[in-house]
């Protein structure tokens, strides 16, 4: 298994933005300047607004650090980036880690922007669904590849799947509102906002409420990377925990500065500032309001892993390496 | 692909198509009207709000979109044009080039965008690639045979000025392409900003395709609609200018029909073994290429497969057979519904061919329905198609049928029209109605160009069923590899890519078949080299 491969193409690349830093990057003039990427697990959106303003406020530059903010998509896996190198860092998920460590990928997470797990089921207020119960005798629309979700969620809350009805669809809300299903298996902060902004009253239920405890948009970055580039993975965590502590000071300015900064992204304020808020229970808890954004402790890791193996992913501890974050937070 | 297109269709009977139009347009109207509060269908002044309200935003998106899908469309019909040249040249390399040019196009998109993100890095490179892969092949076929589209005596006489292969070359062979080369270019107009879109999937920060997706999944049926109505204008009207450009040069309608002279099987022991080797080196040839791509960009094994990790997870590995079965079960579901929606857009382009030809005056109003239908970028109707007409079988079949039926039509018609006129002359002298000198004169006239067009069809509707899977119904082979984000499981990944581009070419392979059956019964004459 090749654990890090640097290419030609990246050297040369790295060797560029190096080189534009110098030619460009006059604002703030540092010793040793280093350019890394960040790999993003969707579209721009005000779901990475930390890190929009940890670039714009120069919380990277301060430390000697240019980060690239690399969009996903619907067909943008993030770890292969990681893996190869051409990002640094990659906005992945506990259990989407942990399937490419089973796979070989040498990842660690090393910090957790989503404390609560946004996974939630939403349905329409004259059929809803409240509690896991709830969801027998309905027919819910999700993709395929989230069975594993449903199942774990049956398995926590003793709910007969036999009794549900399951309908593939894509992540969409429309078949939810068209009628063809009664509830939907979906991020809270995504299809609800959709129906939301379109004047569609929808009943949200937090899946991370009836026990599916499991860390969303973490940090993940390779062994080679937490033994060899120490330095630039903590000026980058130091600056995303001072974005994101910014971002939750003042969320009108968080969205502004994201629509401002990706004018072509279609982003509307009414979806941007609604995603703002209620992102904001579940990346801010009593831990990190302690311990400081992104932190994790054995108990909430051993929480994951009971998760994780529910979900047919056996996991231990070591997946998480909370070294990084100590630096930046000691 | 042989003979397309027509390569016009403004110039001839401008108001009929003006007529078409309107009678879209009205039914338009009813339909959205009719699904009020479904969020499925914008109507037109829902359509024209959003374009005044958001003609900036959309402008700058179309722009960037237009670009990559130009780049990607020049590259790409370069590329075909060099190989199309290559071949005429070394005639040796024909098939072994055409070969790994049909399995490369057969490649899924949904599984190399991913891969050419990671080669590529962040920028326009894996837009503007898969921009060029969706149009190579249709520019790259027809050119073929284009270039040897001339009649001998042509060839008889350059010989008898005593010029030789190169004054063959320039003054016959590139003449003779170049309405082969209109028509390709014609189809690969929409083809190619579909490409573009598709590989803003794999991380953009902007562009039609990035629109769209924020469109679908914010609810926003009008914006969805606009966007999929302005990217299908776009193609037509670049489908339009190229068939003007090729009126301005002079080209003719490319009007010798030739099957791309399917390989003649004498049925001995040799040329069996023959075709068995020529399939055995090709796929090996396959490997290696695969394998030395691989290996040249250093790229990692984690989600680089080689040839080698896809026959350890699909053979030797101790959960062989359950990999095999995901597979085979994914294969099966994939299959049910490719299957009778290519039939069923083959059938319904044949047959609005034939409707056309015993009634020509419709075709003011159909000609425009279906070019507008095969622009119309399948990523953002593929989700709406499927919630209108259920997740069943139906859904997925029409986008395979929309996606197919218009090479079909296009072919059947000009097929039609090749029937020779003396046949017809003395089928009217002996009053024969339309419909028999249809069915004994015209029909296996029309049988060459249905043929080629369902040979190219058959990447096409795999195209559409992998992207329907993956973007609306969540089943088959194509909602398979798209799980592979997920799960990291490239093996599967690699595998699902396997068994798509060999089924592609297999199908390919097996209509090539059917039609020398077919040809070598109703219209012997087309086999003839």
């Amino acid at each position: 298994m090749t654990r890090f491969d640097i290419s030609r193409r990246h050297l040369m690349c790295m060797g560029l933005g190096s080189f534009g830093a110098l030619t460009l990057g006059g604002r703030r003039v540092v010793a040793q300047q280093s350019s890394v990427a960040l790999q993003l697990s969707w579209l721009h959106s005000v779901q990475f607004a930390g890190s929009y303003i940890a670039d714009e406020r120069g919380f990277w530059a301060d430390r000697g650090l240019s980060v690239r903010l690399d969009a996903g998509g619907p067909n943008a896996p993030v770890e292969p980036p990681v893996v190869t190198g051409t990002a640094l860092v990659g906005i992945s998920a506990a259990d989407y880690t942990a399937a490419a460590v089973q796979q070989g990928a040498p990842f660690r997470i090393i910090g957790v922007a989503m404390q609560n797990n946004p996974f939630a089921i939403a349905s329409l207020p004259q059929n809803p669904v409240h509690t896991p119960t709830d969801l027998e005798g309905k027919r819910i629309g999700m993709p395929l590849a989230n069975m594993p979700v449903l199942r774990t969620l049956a398995t926590l809350n003793g709910v007969d799947l036999d009794q549900v009805e399951i309908v593939p669809t894509q992540y969409d809300a429309a078949p939810l509102v068209a009628g063809e299903v009664d509830c939907l298996l979906c991020w809270s902060t995504d299809l609800p906002i959709a129906m939301y902004v379109q004047g569609i009253e929808s009943v949200t239920m937090l899946m991370a409420d009836f026990g599916y405890t499991l860390h969303s948009q973490t940090y993940i970055a390779t062994e080679e990377s937490i033994a060899n580039r120490r330095a630039d993975l903590v000026a980058l965590m130091s600056g995303e925990v001072l974005g994101w502590e910014e971002y939750r000071g003042d969320l009108e300015a968080a969205t502004d500065l994201t629509l401002s900064r990706f004018p072509d992204a279609g982003l509307d304020r009414a979806t941007q500032i609604e995603q703002a808020r209620r992102q904001v229970p579940l990346m801010f808890s009593d831990l990190t309001d302690a311990q400081g954004f992104g932190w994790f402790t054995e108990d909430t890791v051993a929480q994951n892993i009971e998760t994780l193996a529910l979900l047919g992913m056996p996991v231990d501890a070591a997946l998480w390496d909370r070294s990084i974050l100590e630096e930046v937070h000691g | 692909m042989n003979s397309l297109i027509r390569p016009t269709f403004w110039p001839e009977g401008l108001s009929r198509n003006l007529l078409g139009v309107a009678v879209l347009l009205v039914l338009w109207h009813i339909a959205a009207s009719a699904l009020t509060g479904s969020y499925m269908l914008a109507g037109p002044t829902a359509v024209i709000n959003y374009l005044i309200a958001e003609h900036a935003l959309i402008g700058r998106a179309l722009a960037v979109t237009l670009q990559n899908a130009a780049w990607g469309f020049l590259a790409g019909n370069l590329a075909a044009i060099g190989l199309a040249l290559l071949v005429t040249l070394l005639p040796a390399l024909r098939l072994p080039i055409g070969a790994v040019a049909l399995v490369v196009f057969c490649l899924p998109l949904v599984a190399t965008g991913p891969v050419l993100r990671v080669l590529y890095g962040p920028g326009p490179g894996p837009q503007i690639t898969l921009a060029a892969l969706s149009v190579y092949y249709t520019t790259f076929l027809p050119l073929l045979v284009g270039l040897r589209a001339a009649p001998g005596s042509w060839f008889d006489l350059i010989t008898l000025y005593g010029r030789g292969a190169w004054s063959t070359f320039i003054h016959i062979r590139i003449m003779a392409s170049l309405p082969y080369l209109m028509a390709g270019l014609q189809i690969a107009a929409p083809a190619a900003f579909l490409g573009a879109m598709v590989g803003e999937f794999t991380g953009a920060d902007r562009g039609m395709g990035v629109l769209a997706l924020r469109a679908m999944r914010g609810l926003d049926v009008d914006a969805t609609w606009t966007l999929a109505l302005v990217a299908a204008l776009v193609s037509m009207i670049a489908y339009g200018a190229i068939g003007l450009l090729a009126a301005w040069l002079g080209t003719s309608k490319p009007d010798i029909l030739l099957a791309t002279a399917p390989a003649k099987t004498s049925g001995n022991v040799a040329s069996v073994l023959r075709s068995v080797t020529f399939v055995l080196a090709t796929i090996v040839l396959i490997l290696i290429s695969w394998w030395v791509a691989m290996e040249a960009f250093a790229l990692s094994r984690f989600f680089a497969k080689r040839p080698d990790d896809i026959w350890r997870y699909l053979m030797t590995a101790p959960d062989a057979s359950a990999n095999r079965a995901v597979l085979w079960a994914a294969s099966q579901a994939t299959l049910v519904q490719v299957i009778p929606g290519y039939l069923a857009g083959l059938g319904v382009g044949a047959a609005l061919a034939m409707l056309l030809m015993l009634r020509p005056g419709l075709s003011g109003a159909v000609l425009p329905v279906a070019i507008a239908l095969r622009s119309v970028p399948i990523v953002t109707t593929a989700p709406l198609i499927v919630l209108a007409l259920g997740r069943g079988a139906a859904g997925t079949i029409t986008i395979v049928a929309v996606m197919t039926f218009f090479p079909a039509l296009v072919a059947c018609m000009q097929g039609l029209r090749q029937a020779p006129g003396q046949v017809l002359d003395v089928m009217r002298l002996y009053a024969t109605t339309p419909l028999a000198r249809l069915w004994y004169a015209q029909l296996p006239a029309m049988l060459p160009g249905f043929f080629a067009a369902a040979r190219l069809s058959v990447p096409a509707a795999i195209l559409a069923v992998t992207v329907a899977e993956w973007l609306a119904t969540g089943r088959g082979l194509g909602a398979l590899m798209a799980m592979t984000a997920s799960t990291s499981d490239y093996n599967l990944l690699w595998s699902a890519i396997v068994v798509v581009t060999a089924g592609a070419s297999i199908g390919y392979a097996l209509v090539g078949g059917v039609e020398r059956l077919i040809l070598s019964r109703l219209a012997p004459e087309q086999l003839k080299p």
